[in-house]
């Protein structure tokens, strides 16, 4: 391997040293074709949150036998990330859009990186709960796992998510998309237990049908606007008056919201969620249907733009079952994993509600709901898995948590109310903003969306307390004639793990309190969606 | 898997798959060809290897797990996409740097090291499972 | 002096600060902390009250901070006279309850945590209480019902806390949801956003379409926390919580918060038919219930609970009445509720603590052996019991004063004297412990700490006092207080004395009188309600399990429906929905036009395509998988053919590489999983199958030749041409555009490669698949798997 690798670092070394040759020969070309000027470090950050991670699970990949190391580095470069996620959201808030032409290709024919408030609050949120996952990580991913490639796997994932939200580029964007499947089913299967096969065929099969839909729509779309560009698509789109796009839209419409877990497409994820190591759920919970949601509002509303309004009372009604049908799904439940990923179904509802009511005000509280979604559901899992070290993975079992850890207790209520949008934890407001946005929205779904949101937040919080009072308050004396009391003293629960978890309760309280924390770039985010100027100004005039 | 002539020849078909992915890599940027495909010949050599020289065989041939020859490609390509940072240019921009050994022109580029990187990762991920598959039987 | 509404905006947190600390200082201290936490309440108490002289002169005290301006919420206080009364309330008897819980509590190794909730809860209420902003008002409504939820599951190992706790969480949590929705509502139709601004414009929510709707969100809210019929059962349930909690958040103030909400807004929702008549109704209802289900009861806290409830009906229904005396009246009794039932709810405690037992069967002689006690709790029936010099007795007269002015002899009129006699007897009943011969209690009484008294005797002083000095406490907070309910000043002329034969004075005659034959008779009264509701046997306690109950088998069976389990299921349920994503908008919008591709009558195109329909029929009709495994690939390799003849050699050799691994890869694990090669399917299950795949089928043929008719734009190819070799240095556009033009593309795929690479080697060294005996196949495993994905 040293033998191969010796030249190709040399190669590096001399392109990097000797690229000032390269300007020289085709200058009035160079002219027409790329951008002008050099590349200050700024546009790097819209990259860095997915180089960073890729390189981190290059190098976990490469020293897959240095267990040992695996989690440091898939640390250092998710927590690079995460600063360089913070650097690129403090960017954005000040001067809008960020653009970095890959290849230097002048946009749209290159692949143009575009970050604007909408992405980078979404990278900011990946990062952090990227970060809590791998500090829960470290001490609850045994060794076998490590070495069949878990950190590879996390970073991956990551990588793939954050660059979900900062392309500008459709089929890139579709690129991205695999890249997180893939690796999120790499996670699935670690440790491959029966019931995890099971999870994660009906896992991959239900999503790759999603993906390949994507990618059709994906292929209709540059067949009809010549371009894959997004910036340039809105453009093309809103300069041919009437496309015939709408089989185009009911793809991606039907893409994504398989890949949101709406409700009729949401069964792949109550059949896999529960399935592998907690923290693998929790990520998953965390991000992945958020990407769904995230990529609906920027093709449907951004892409589309008058077009995709079309859509917008089919996407209400789905999120209105979607809300119902997840809160009553998580009742039904006596499994607390299995009740957690009824409650991420029920949230995904919550949020296309307000994307189908395609007010600035429904889409504002859709998007401050999927960052509070993020944080909430990824710390539900977590603490639930907290929770499993007492014996307490099923409502009917009591364990007396609330006794021998409080604190494992308290947390799991934090997510608990957060998840039913009772104050004041992060879920609070964007139900508010909802229900106050569907009364403002004439018509049936409206009221319907009303009805749902309420509905769900009262499932939730019956959920939330039945859980609360079966697993965590009574005590396991009532389970039986046989003592657990000893087994119960040999419970340790790591420290890094209720840190994690305590970090993701804080910040679902601190946007309990601060609201305005997310409401703003919320704002301003969907402000940019519905009115992209700046956006493709930022693109298509970078020159 | 027995065959007396596959034992016999798998090593020097082995090598010249592996000399013409080289070769299929090397040109792509100008013929047919290219990392994509190369790697896919060098991971078929190593498996031709596999079969008739016994997985142990080739895993000590090539030294490293197959899948650190696959990180290590996407470590390349990464790289060659960030090394544009320090000469103040956008991500994966091709830097080139076309010295001339006498007389003929030797075009080297971080595109280049792109495509290696490709390469590797095709190999690599693979001839893992390849091998992996063999050792099975 | 006044304290500055500015500084109180952030002194009222105070609480929240004090609960933190709770849990240290209970480790240092011990019991003692109990004392040093009451200061906190005990200063926002003496705050309040130097507010007391501005606002009984009608000055409104506002003060606020932007809290979420995107929204328009602010956090907002307004100190009238009806939240003001209500913040010494709430500060006042929390002081005490804070002292009492130190001591009730005393050795409990959770004190600090329960003194935590408490005073969490108390920074909730208060927060509540004085809000000005409506969202602000929901935040902390909802907080003191998830602190009641805290407490009431406090004693957690006993299976009815347990169950009162989800029981008043859910009741109280799903009334607040419908409050919040009414809040909205307000704020939308009003465009006010807080509670000042409504107060000053009170006519439109009256006169606006959405009244109605408002008007039934808010009762929800405002009845399910103040437990009125049939939302009630939570609150005697709720007496699980340790005692300190039943009297100060199920008897002196949360339970209030209903009430709260319905005088706060009673300026701009009261005065319609609607207001008139439903909370009259529902209040009177519960009042009769309340009392009648009290007097049955032996459990001492039991029979306060009842009362409580009842006189929570009472409140309501005084307010729906809403003319000035009826609110005076419910105001009063308000401010005489809060002080004997918060006092009683601790001599009950105090009880308990001290002989082990609240059965007022077994309780007796306790007057000797618990002096202070016993004053305590005189002081409290008496004014429960609406006798003079009690502020309960002044409660009554005013109330009786409002009831009879209304309408004379009316339904209001017999509720109002029929529950008062009844409540007169239980206030006797509760006596009774301190004289009569005592039963066996479990442990030998004597006096209980100062910390235990302490409280309750206050409480009765200043029951006694504030009814001495009448004229003072009606001009600093039950005249401010019933102008603030009413909208409007007003003058109140309340006297403790009668000083003539006045109808209420007669009421109140006939209801002591009805009340001492009650109690004469007061065990076979007892008794005899007692087997009249057992032999109705059902209440609205038993509706409540039966209703979750319903609930959750109705989600059980949903989720079963929507959630199998089978993948089958899932994959068809996909597919329908693909096909109609397809189609719906076709039907819509109309095909395109469709005309024949020219090239079809040239012989090799047709061969080509007639080989693949052949191949994908006989997929259709294959009875073995195997077959319809290598079909599926004959028609990949007409498309490569199809790739070959349009010129693309690249795509063709690449699509016929795709298609011979897909067919050995699919082949290798049909037979190494020894997966089923039959096909079982039933003939209609096929045709159905079959008629889904042609429907997407068609869709995406349709949608194609769509696509293919426009002129396709090649900007892009162009670009890539163009540039490649100049800038590029590449022949091979293919290559150029893989490894520069987007080469982003390219490293997310090596990035997919290596993951899924990776996974498959995860999958065959760590999977069932590395272990798997041969007779346990993969398909068996997967349909036992997912018959428990929703059973659990």
């Amino acid at each position: 391997m040293r033998k191969l690798l010796l030249p190709a670092t040399a190669l590096a070394a001399a392109a990097l040293f000797t690229s000032a040759a390269a300007a020289a020969p085709t200058g009035d070309l160079r002219a027409e074709a790329m951008m002008p000027g050099s590349t200050p470090f700024t546009p790097w950050l819209t990259v860095l949150p997915i180089l960073i991670p890729l390189l981190g699970a290059a190098l976990t990949m490469m020293l897959r036998h240095k267990v040992t190391w695996q989690a440091p580095i898939a640390m250092a470069a998710v927590g690079l990330a995460t600063l360089f996620g913070f650097l690129l959201f403090a960017e954005v808030a000040v001067n809008g859009p960020l653009i970095m032409a890959a290849g230097n290709w002048l946009p749209p024919f290159g692949i143009v990186m575009t970050v604007d408030r909408l992405g980078a609050l979404f990278v900011v949120a990946t990062a952090v709960v990227g970060l809590a996952g791998l500090i829960y990580a470290r001490r609850d991913i045994d060794e076998s796992r490590t070495r069949f490639g878990f950190y590879t796997f996390y970073c991956l994932l990551i990588a793939g998510v954050c660059g979900s939200f900062s392309t500008g580029d459709i089929f890139n964007l579709y690129v991205w998309f695999e890249v997180f499947l893939v690796s999120s089913f790499g996670l699935m299967i670690l440790g491959g237990e029966k019931l995890q096969l099971d999870g994660a065929v009906k896992y991959g099969v239900l999503n790759l049908i999603a993906t390949t839909i994507f990618l059709i729509a994906v292929g209709l779309l540059y067949g009809f606007t010549g371009t894959l560009n997004m910036a340039d698509i809105r453009a093309v789109i809103a300069a041919s008056d009437g496309a015939p796009v709408a089989t185009v839209g009911a793809l991606f419409v039907m893409a994504f919201a398989m890949k949101a877990a709406a409700f009729p497409m949401h069964f792949w994820l109550p059949a896999s969620y529960h399935t592998p190591r907690v923290v693998v759920g929790a990520i998953f919970a965390g991000l992945l249907t958020k990407v769904g949601v995230y990529a609906l509002l920027r093709v449907l509303v951004m892409l589309f733009g008058a077009e995709g309004e079309l859509f917008y009372p089919l996407i209400g009604w789905l999120g209105v079952f979607t809300a119902i049908m997840g809160g009553m799904g998580a009742l039904a439940q006596t499994n607390l994993r299995r009740m957690a990923a009824f409650l991420v179904v029920s949230g995904i509802g919550v949020m296309l509600v307000g994307l189908g009511l395609g007010s600035s005000a429904g889409l504002t509280g859709a998007v401050v709901y999927a960052v509070h979604s993020i944080l909430a559901m990824m710390g539900l899992f977590l603490a639930i898995g907290l929770a499993e070290r007492f014996g307490g993975g099923a409502t009917a079992a009591g364990a007396d948590i609330y006794a021998r850890s409080s604190l494992v207790a308290g947390l799991f209520l934090v997510f608990g109310f957060a998840a039913a949008g009772l104050p004041p934890f992060s879920g609070f407001w964007p139900k508010l903003m909802l229900v106050q946005a569907s009364l403002e929205t004439s018509g049936v779904l409206g009221i319907a969306g009303v009805v749902a949101i309420i509905l769900s937040g009262f499932l939730t919080t019956v959920t939330a307390g039945k859980a609360w009072a079966l697993t965590f308050l009574k005590p396991a004396a009532e389970r039986g004639p046989a003592p657990v009391a000893a087994a119960a003293e040999a419970v340790s629960v790591p420290r890094s793990g209720q840190a994690a978890v305590v970090l993701l309760a804080a910040l679902v309280l601190l946007l309990g309190l601060v609201p305005q924390l997310v409401i703003v770039p919320a704002e301003e985010g969907v402000a940019g969606l519905l009115d992209p100027s700046l956006y493709i100004t930022r693109v298509l005039e970078a020159h | 898997m027995n065959s007396l002539i596959l034992r016999t020849i798998a090593p020097f078909l082995a090598a010249l798959m592996m000399l013409f992915s080289v070769f299929v890599l090397l040109r792509g940027h100008n013929e047919p060809g290219g990392g994509f495909i190369g790697g896919l010949i060098a991971a078929s050599a190593l498996a031709i290897y596999g079969i008739g020289s016994g997985v142990d065989t080739v895993r000590r041939a090539i030294v490293v797990h197959p899948n650190a020859i696959a990180g290590a490609g996407l470590l390349m390509s990464a790289v060659a996409g960030l090394s544009a940072m320090f000469m103040g240019r956008p991500v994966l921009t091709g830097l080139w740097w076309i010295p001339v050994v006498e007389g003929i022109e030797i075009p080297l580029s971080t595109v280049l090291v792109f495509d290696v990187g490709v390469y590797f990762v095709v190999l690599g991920s693979l001839a893992s499972i390849a091998l992996t598959l063999e050792e099975g039987d | 002096m006044t304290v500055p509404a500015d500084l109180m905006l952030w002194v009222a947190l105070a609480p929240f600060g004090a609960a933190a600390l709770a849990p240290t200082l209970v480790h240092k201290l011990g019991a003692k902390a109990g004392w040093i936490l009451a200061i906190v309440p005990a200063a926002l108490f003496l705050g309040y009250a130097s507010m007391i002289p501005e606002v009984s002169h009608g000055a409104t005290l506002r003060a606020g901070v932007d809290w979420a301006p995107a929204l328009g919420i602010r956090y907002a206080q307004l100190i009238d006279g009806l939240s003001l009364t209500f913040a010494l309330l709430v500060t006042g008897i929390g002081t005490f309850i804070v002292v009492y819980a130190g001591g009730y509590l005393k050795g409990h190794h959770h004190q600090g945590r329960f003194l935590s909730f408490l005073l969490l809860f108390m920074g909730a209420m208060l927060g509540l209480v004085v809000a000005d902003d409506l969202i602000s008002l929901f935040v902390f409504y909802e907080l003191t019902s998830i602190t009641s939820f805290l407490l009431i599951g406090f004693d957690h190992t006993r299976e009815p806390a347990r169950r009162a706790a989800v029981q008043a969480l859910v009741i109280t949590g799903g009334g607040g949801l419908a409050l919040l929705a009414g809040l909205i509502l307000m704020r939308m139709v009003s465009g006010e956003t807080s509670v000042a601004g409504l107060l000053a414009s009170p006519d439109v929510l009256r006169e606006a379409p959405a009244y109605t709707a408002i008007f039934i969100l808010v009762c929800l809210g405002a009845f399910t926390k103040s437990a009125q019929v049939p939302f009630h059962s939570w609150l005697p349930n709720a007496m699980e919580a340790p005692t300190p909690v039943s009297a100060y958040l199920h008897s002196a103030t949360m339970v209030k918060a209903g009430v709260f909400v319905l005088m706060r807004f009673a300026p701009t929702l009261d005065d319609t038919a609607l207001w008139h008549t439903v909370l009259p109704l529902f209040g009177g209802a519960t009042f009769l219930t309340g009392v009648i289900l009290g007097i049955r009861q032996t459990d001492l806290k039991q029979i306060l609970a009842y009362t409580t409830v009842a006189s929570l009906g009472l409140l309501v229904m005084l307010t729906g009445l809403g003319t000035q005396y009826a609110v005076a009246g419910a105001v009063a009794y308000l401010f005489a509720h809060a002080l004997f039932k918060g006092g009683l709810f601790m001599v009950a405690g105090c009880i308990d603590h001290e002989t082990g037992t609240r059965d007022i069967r077994l309780l007796g002689g306790l007057a000797g052996k618990m002096p202070v006690t016993f004053v305590a709790a005189l002081l409290g029936c008496l004014s429960m019991a609406g006798l003079p010099p009690m502020i309960g007795f002044v409660a009554k007269e005013v109330m009786y004063d409002g009831v009879w002015q209304i309408g004379g002899v009316s339904v209001a009129t017999i509720v109002a004297v029929a529950g008062n006699a009844l409540m007169f007897c239980i206030a006797l009943s509760l006596l009774l412990p301190f004289f009569k011969k005592p039963g066996e209690m479990p442990k030998k009484p004597h006096e209980g700490y100062p910390s235990l008294w302490l409280g309750p005797i206050v409480l009765g002083g200043v029951a006694l006092g504030s009814a001495l000095m009448l004229e003072t406490t009606v001009h600093a907070l039950i005249g401010p207080m019933t102008g603030a309910v009413l909208g409007e000043a007003v003058e109140l002329h309340l006297h403790l004395w009668p000083t003539g034969l006045y109808p209420p004075v007669v009421l109140t005659l006939v209801t002591v009188g009805a009340g001492l034959v009650l109690f004469a008779l007061y065990t076979v009264v007892r008794g005899g309600v007692g087997a009249a509701l057992d032999a109705i046997g059902w209440g609205p306690d038993r509706g409540f399990d039966q209703l979750l109950g319903a609930l959750i088998g109705l989600c059980v069976r949903v989720t079963h429906l929507v959630q199998p389990g089978l993948m089958q299921r899932y994959v068809t349920t996909t597919f329908v929905l693909l096909a109609i994503a397809l189609l719906a908008p076709i039907a819509i919008d109309g095909l395109p036009a469709l005309s024949l591709p020219s090239d079809l009558s040239e012989p090799q195109y047709f061969v080509v395509i007639a080989s693949a329909i052949a191949g994908l029929w006989i997929v259709i009709i294959a009875k073995s998988r195997l077959v319809a495994i290598v079909s599926l690939g004959v028609q990949g390799v007409m498309v490569a053919l199809i790739f070959m003849l349009y010129g693309a050699p690249d795509l063709s050799f690449t699509q016929f590489m795709v298609e011979t691994l897909s067919v050995i890869i699919l082949a290798l694990v049909m037979t190494q999983l020894d997966l089923e090669i039959e096909d079982h399917r039933l003939k209609g299950h096929m045709i159905k199958d079959a008629t889904i795949a042609l429907a997407c089928g068609l869709g995406f043929a349709i949608v194609l030749y769509g696509v293919v008719q426009q002129p396709l734009d090649l900007r892009l190819s162009d670009f890539y041409m163009t540039y490649a070799y100049d800038i590029a240095h590449g022949r091979n556009v293919v290559n150029v555009i893989l490894v520069d033009f987007r080469a982003l593309d390219t490293l997310g795929e090596i990035a997919v490669v290596m993951a899924a690479g990776l996974a498959i080697l995860a999958l065959l060294r760590l999977g069932p698949l590395a272990r798997s005996e041969p007779s346990d196949s993969t398909m068996t495993a997967t349909r036992k798997a997912s018959s428990g994905e929703v059973t659990s």
